[in-house]
C-alpha cells in the first residue's frame, strides 16, 4: 500500500469512530447522563437545605467532597504526564493514548473544579476566592493552601484545555474535509484556517514543545499544592513532608489506572486495535507498576517514621487508620494499591488486557479510598479524645459522587463521538 | 599509571586509602568520626548514584547509557570500600543521641547491621548489573533489583544516618530526598564522563540534534527542577506548621552564620544556578556550562551533607582533608583504570 | 503564481524539494503545504528558529514578576497577620508565582503562536481548498517550473 493510501486508512479508520452512535453508546450516554442530572439535583437540595444534609459535622468536616475532588485533580495528572512529559522523552508509544488522556484530563479538571464549590455550602459566596479589585480593598489570603488550589488547579486547566485544543488543530483541519454539513462548518471555525505551510508547522512544533514543557511541571507542583491543603495543617497523619511526592505518585497511579479503564473498551468498541497494540498497554502497566512502589514506600515511610518518632499522637493516628474505625478500608487501600499492582512484575500479565482493566478497576477503588481514609481518619481522631468521632456519608453525598462520574463519562462520551480519539497527525508522522 | 594496570595494583591501592582512613579516624581525637561520616555520607551518594543512573537509563533504554555506561559502572568496588567505612564508624554511634538507651529499631548492632547488609547488597546487585550485557532483558530486571536495593539504602542512610542525629525530630520525605538528590549526582559525575572520555559534541551539528551529552543535561536540568520541588516540600510543610519538635531542624541552620549563608550556598549551587544554565538548548550541549554546572551540583550536595551534620556533629578539617582525599583519589583511579582498560580492549 | 506541484509520496516530494532549492529558487517564494510536520523541510528550506520561544520567556517572566508583585503589593496593601506568618512570606507566594509563571507562559506562547502563523485566517476557513494527505509545493510570483 502506498504512502498516501495508509494515510487515508488512518484518516477513515479513526474518524469513522465519529459516525452515527449506535445503541450501546445511547444507552450508556443516557445512563451517565440520568446520574449527572441525578447528581445536579441532589446539589440543589444541598444548596437549599445546607452541608448537614450530607453528613459533615464535627470533628470530620472533610470527607467525600474532597475526597472526590482530589481524587478528580489526580486523575487529571496522568493524561498531562502521557501527553507532555512522554513527548518530552521522546517516546513513540504516546501516540495511541495521547489524545484520550488529554481529554481525560479536561474532563476531570472540570468536574474537580466543582467540588470545592459543592464543598462550600453557602456557594454562592464562591467569587470570595477569587482576587478581585473590590470596594473595601480586601484581597485573598495568599499565605492559604485553599487559594494556592485556586491559582494551581485554575492554571493547570487553562495550560491543559490550550493543550488539548492546540494537538487537535490539524486533526480539526482533517475533520473538515471529511465531513458535511453543520459539522462541517463547526470543525472549519475550530480549525482556525489551517493549512499546514511550511510556516504554520515550523511555529506549531515549537508551540506544541513549549506548551509541553510548560504542563510538564505542572503535573508535580499541581497535586503538591493539593497535598499541602493537608499538610500545612498541624493534624497528625496529615502533616507529614512526604505528601507532595506521595500525592504526586498517587495522582498518576489513580490517572494511569483511569487510562487503562478507558481505553480498554474504547479500543474494542471502535475497533482501533492497529493504532492501540498491546505494547502501548504493556507500557502504561510499568508507568502503573512504578508508581504503585512509590506509593508502598511512602505507606511504609509514614507507617514506620509514627512509631519511631515516639510521638504519642502521630503513633494514635496511625493505629487508628490501621486499627480503628475504618481499618477495612486502610486494608483494602493497601491492598488494591500496592499488592495488586506487584503483579505487573510479570510480563505476561502485563500484556493481557483483561487483566490490566480489572487492575485498574481496583487501583481506581483503592486511590479513592486512600483519599477517603486519609482525611477521615485523621480528622476523626486527632489530639484531643474529647473530640473524637466518626463519619458516615448520607445519600446526597453518595448521589453527588456518582453524579461526578456521571459528569466525567458524559463528557467523554461526547468527545468520543464528536472529537478524534487519536492523534491522527501524529500517527501519520510515525507511519 | 603502570602499577595500576598490574593486576593487584588497583586492590593495593585500596587497601592503603582504608587503612589510612582507619588510622585517622580510630584515633581517639574530637571530630574524627564526624568528618568520616561526612565523606561517607558524600561519596556513598556519589557512588550508589552513579550506578542508578546507569541502572535507571537501562531500564528506558535510555541511549546516552552506552556513551558511560562502563564507567559509571566501575565505581562499583568503591561500595566494598563503603562498607569498610560504615565499620570505621561503629565507635561514632556512641555519640548518637539515642545511643545507650534501649530501643529496637535504634540499637546499635541493628542499626550497623542494616546499613551494612544494604550496602552489601547494594554491591552484589550492582556487580550483577554491571557483568549484565548493555542490551537484554536480564538486564533491565537487574536493574531493577539494583534500584530496589538504592532506594532502601540510601533512605536508610538519611533517616539512621542523618536524621536520628537530630531525634526525635522526623521528616518522612528525607529518604527521598537523599536517593533523588543521589541520582542528581550521578548525572552530574554522567555528565562528567560524558566530556571527559567521549568529547564535546561537534560544534557543526544541527541545532537541537540529540547527542549523549545534551540528553544527559536535559536529565541535570529536570532533576534540578525536581530536587527544588522536594526541598520546598520539606521546608514549606516545616515552616508552615511551626511545630516545635520540627522548627528546631531549620533553626539550628538558618539562624546564624555561617550556616545560614551556607544553606542559600546549596540553594544555589543546586538549583539557582543549573537551572537557568541549562535552560538554553545551546548550552545543553556546550562544554563548558555543563562542566560547570556538574561541579555545582556535586559541591551542593557536599555543602548540603556538611550543613545538616553541623550542628549536632564535631569536625576535624584535617580528618576530614584526609579522608576526603582518600576516597576522591580511589575514585578518580576507578574510572580511568575502567576506561584505559576499554581502550586496550577496542 | 505556478500550479501547485502535488505529490503523494513523501521521498519524491522532498527530491524535488532539494532540486528547486539547488536550482537556486529563492526559499521565500517556496511554499509549501504537508500533511504532518516534516523535519527535513526545516532543514531544506532556508528559514530561522521559530520566535514564538520569545513569547514564551516574556510570558514567564511577567508571571513571575506579576505573582511576586501582586502577592506582596495586595499583602502590604492591607496588613493582617494571618496565622502567625510575616505580612510578607515569600514560601507561599513562591507558589502563586510558579502557577502564573506557568499560566503566562502558555498563553503567550499561544498568543504567539497565533500571531506569526498567521491564524485564524479567513481565508482558510472559507476557502475550501484542501490537498488531503499530499505534499504540495506551491511557487509564488514566478516561472513554470
Amino acid at each position: 500500500m502506498g504512502n498516501a493510501d495508509r494515510y487515508t486508512k488512518v484518516d477513515r479508520d479513526i474518524l469513522a469512530a465519529m459516525e452515527k452512535p449506535g445503541r450501546v453508546y445511547l444507552a450508556g450516554l443516557a445512563l451517565t447522563a440520568t446520574l449527572t442530572v441525578i447528581g445536579g439535583i441532589l446539589w440543589a437540595y444541598q444548596i437549599r437545605n445546607g452541608l448537614g444534609v450530607a453528613g459533615y459535622t464535627h470533628p470530620v468536616n472533610w470527607a467525600i467532597y474532597i475526597t472526590n475532588f482530589v481524587f478528580w485533580v489526580g486523575i487529571a495528572h496522568s493524561g498531562t504526564l502521557i501527553s507532555a512529559v512522554l513527548y518530552l522523552f521522546r517516546a513513540r508509544y504516546r501516540t495511541s493514548f495521547n489524545r484520550a488522556a488529554e481529554a481525560m484530563t479536561v474532563f476531570a479538571l472540570m468536574v474537580a473544579g466543582l467540588f470545592p464549590l459543592i464543598h462550600l455550602g453557602r456557594s454562592w459566596v464562591f467569587y470570595y476566592l477569587i482576587p478581585y479589585p473590590n470596594q473595601r480593598q480586601l484581597w485573598v489570603n495568599f499565605r492559604s493552601p485553599l487559594i494556592w488550589d485556586v491559582f494551581a488547579v485554575g492554571t493547570y486547566f487553562t495550560v491543559s484545555l490550550v493543550f488539548f485544543y492546540v494537538g487537535m488543530i490539524p486533526d480539526f483541519a482533517i475533520a473538515r474535509r471529511c465531513k458535511e454539513g453543520i459539522r462541517k462548518r463547526i470543525y472549519q471555525v475550530l480549525s482556525l484556517g489551517w493549512k499546514g505551510t511550511e510556516r504554520e508547522w515550523r511555529h506549531y512544533g515549537m508551540l506544541y514543545l513549549f506548551l509541553a514543557a510548560f504542563a510538564t511541571p505542572l503535573v508535580a507542583s499541581v497535586h503538591s499544592v493539593v497535598s499541602w491543603d493537608f499538610a500545612m495543617s498541624v493534624i497528625p497523619g496529615w502533616h507529614t513532608t512526604i505528601f507532595a511526592p506521595y500525592f504526586v505518585a498517587g495522582a498518576i497511579l489513580s490517572g494511569t489506572a483511569m487510562v487503562i479503564t478507558l481505553v480498554v473498551p474504547l479500543r474494542k468498541a471502535m475497533n482501533l486495535h492497529e493504532y492501540i497494540t498491546d505494547d502501548h498497554f504493556e507500557s502504561i502497566a510499568k508507568i502503573l507498576l512504578f508508581t504503585s512502589l512509590i506509593v508502598s514506600y511512602a505507606y511504609i515511610v509514614e507507617f514506620g517514621l509514627a512509631w519511631y518518632g515516639g510521638n504519642v499522637f502521630e503513633m494514635g493516628a496511625f493505629r487508628y487508620r490501621a486499627l480503628g474505625d475504618f481499618r477495612y478500608l486502610t486494608w483494602a487501600m493497601i491492598f488494591c494499591n500496592s499488592l495488586v499492582p506487584l503483579t505487573l512484575f510479570a510480563k505476561r500479565l502485563r500484556r493481557n488486557t483483561t487483566y490490566l482493566l480489572i487492575v485498574s478497576l481496583l487501583v481506581n477503588v483503592g486511590m479513592w479510598l486512600e483519599r477517603f481514609v486519609i482525611i477521615v481518619t485523621s480528622l476523626a481522631h486527632d489530639y484531643d479524645p474529647y473530640v473524637w468521632g466518626t463519619y458516615s456519608p448520607t445519600y446526597v453525598e453518595v448521589g453527588i459522587s456518582l453524579g461526578s462520574f456521571g459528569m466525567f463519562f458524559t463528557l467523554y462520551l461526547l468527545f468520543v463521538k464528536n472529537l478524534p480519539v487519536l492523534s491522527i497527525t501524529e500517527i501519520k508522522e510515525h507511519l | 599509571m603502570a602499577f595500576l594496570e598490574k593486576k593487584g595494583g588497583l586492590a593495593v591501592l585500596i587497601v592503603a586509602a582504608g587503612a589510612l582512613m582507619a588510622f585517622v579516624s580510630l584515633t581517639p581525637a574530637p571530630g574524627r568520626g564526624g568528618s568520616l561520616l561526612l565523606a561517607f555520607l558524600f561519596f556513598v551518594a556519589v557512588v550508589e548514584g552513579c550506578i542508578a543512573a546507569a541502572a535507571a537509563g537501562a531500564t528506558v533504554n535510555a541511549r546516552w547509557v552506552d556513551a558511560v555506561r562502563k564507567e559509571l559502572l566501575s565505581v562499583t568496588p568503591l561500595l566494598l570500600v563503603a562498607s569498610f567505612l560504615l565499620l570505621l564508624l561503629i565507635p561514632f554511634v556512641d555519640s548518637y543521641p539515642w545511643a545507650g538507651r534501649p530501643g529496637i529499631w535504634l540499637r546499635k548492632d541493628f542499626f550497623i547491621g542494616r546499613n551494612l547488609a544494604f550496602l552489601l547488597l547494594a554491591y552484589v546487585t550492582a556487580r550483577r548489573f554491571a557483568a549484565a550485557p548493555a542490551e537484554g532483558e536480564g538486564t533491565k530486571s537487574r536493574a531493577a533489583w539494583y534500584l530496589l536495593v538504592f532506594v532502601v539504602s540510601q533512605s536508610l542512610t538519611a533517616f539512621d544516618l542523618v536524621m536520628s542525629l537530630e531525634y526525635p525530630w522526623i521528616s518522612a520525605l528525607l529518604g527521598g530526598y537523599f536517593f533523588i538528590e543521589s541520582i542528581y549526582g550521578g548525572f552530574a559525575v554522567s555528565a562528567l564522563l560524558c566530556l571527559l572520555f567521549r568529547g564535546t559534541p561537534s560544534p557543526n551539528r544541527a541545532h537541537g540534534s540529540r547527542s549523549d551529552l545534551s540528553d544527559i543535561s536535559t536529565l541535570m536540568f529536570g532533576f534540578s527542577l525536581m530536587w527544588a520541588g522536594l526541598f520546598f516540600a520539606q521546608f514549606l510543610t516545616i515552616w508552615y506548621g511551626n511545630l516545635p519538635e520540627e522548627v528546631g531542624f531549620l533553626a539550628r541552620r538558618l539562624s546564624a552564620s555561617p550556616l545560614r549563608e551556607l544553606c542559600v550556598a546549596v540553594l544555589f549551587l543546586l538549583f539557582f544556578i543549573p537551572f537557568p544554565a541549562l535552560l538554553s538548548t545551546r548550552a545543553k550541549s556546550n562544554p563548558y556550562v555543563v562542566s560547570a554546572v556538574s561541579l555545582s551540583i556535586l559541591s551542593g550536595i557536599l555543602v548540603e551533607r556538611y550543613v545538616f551534620l553541623a550542628p549536632v556533629v564535631r569536625f576535624s578539617p584535617g580528618a576530614l582533608a584526609i579522608d576526603f582525599a582518600c576516597l576522591l583519589v580511589l575514585f578518580i583511579v576507578v574510572v580511568y583504570q575502567r576506561s584505559r582498560g576499554a581502550d586496550r580492549i577496542a | 503564481m505556478a500550479g501547485p506541484m502535488v505529490f503523494e509520496e513523501k521521498e519524491k516530494f522532498l527530491q524535488r524539494l532539494r532540486e528547486l532549492v539547488q536550482e537556486g529558487v529563492p526559499g521565500e517564494r517556496i511554499r509549501v503545504i504537508t500533511p504532518f510536520g516534516i523535519p527535513e523541510v526545516e532543514e531544506i528550506l532556508p528559514g530561522k528558529r521559530s520566535k514564538v520561544r520569545f513569547f514564551a520567556l516574556v510570558g514567564a517572566a511577567s508571571g513571575t514578576v506579576t505573582g511576586f508583585a501582586f502577592t506582596i503589593l495586595t499583602s502590604l496593601s492591607w496588613p493582617l497577620i494571618v496565622g502567625g506568618k510575616p505580612i510578607v512570606s515569600i514560601p507561599p507566594f513562591i507558589i502563586i508565582a510558579f502557577a502564573l509563571t506557568i499560566l503566562f507562559g502558555a498563553l503567550s506562547t499561544f498568543a504567539g503562536f497565533l500571531l506569526l502563523a498567521r491564524l485564524p485566517s479567513l481565508r482558510g476557513i472559507r476557502s475550501g481548498e484542501e490537498y488531503g494527505n499530499a505534499f504540495v509545493i506551491l511557487i509564488e510570483d514566478g516561472e513554470r517550473k
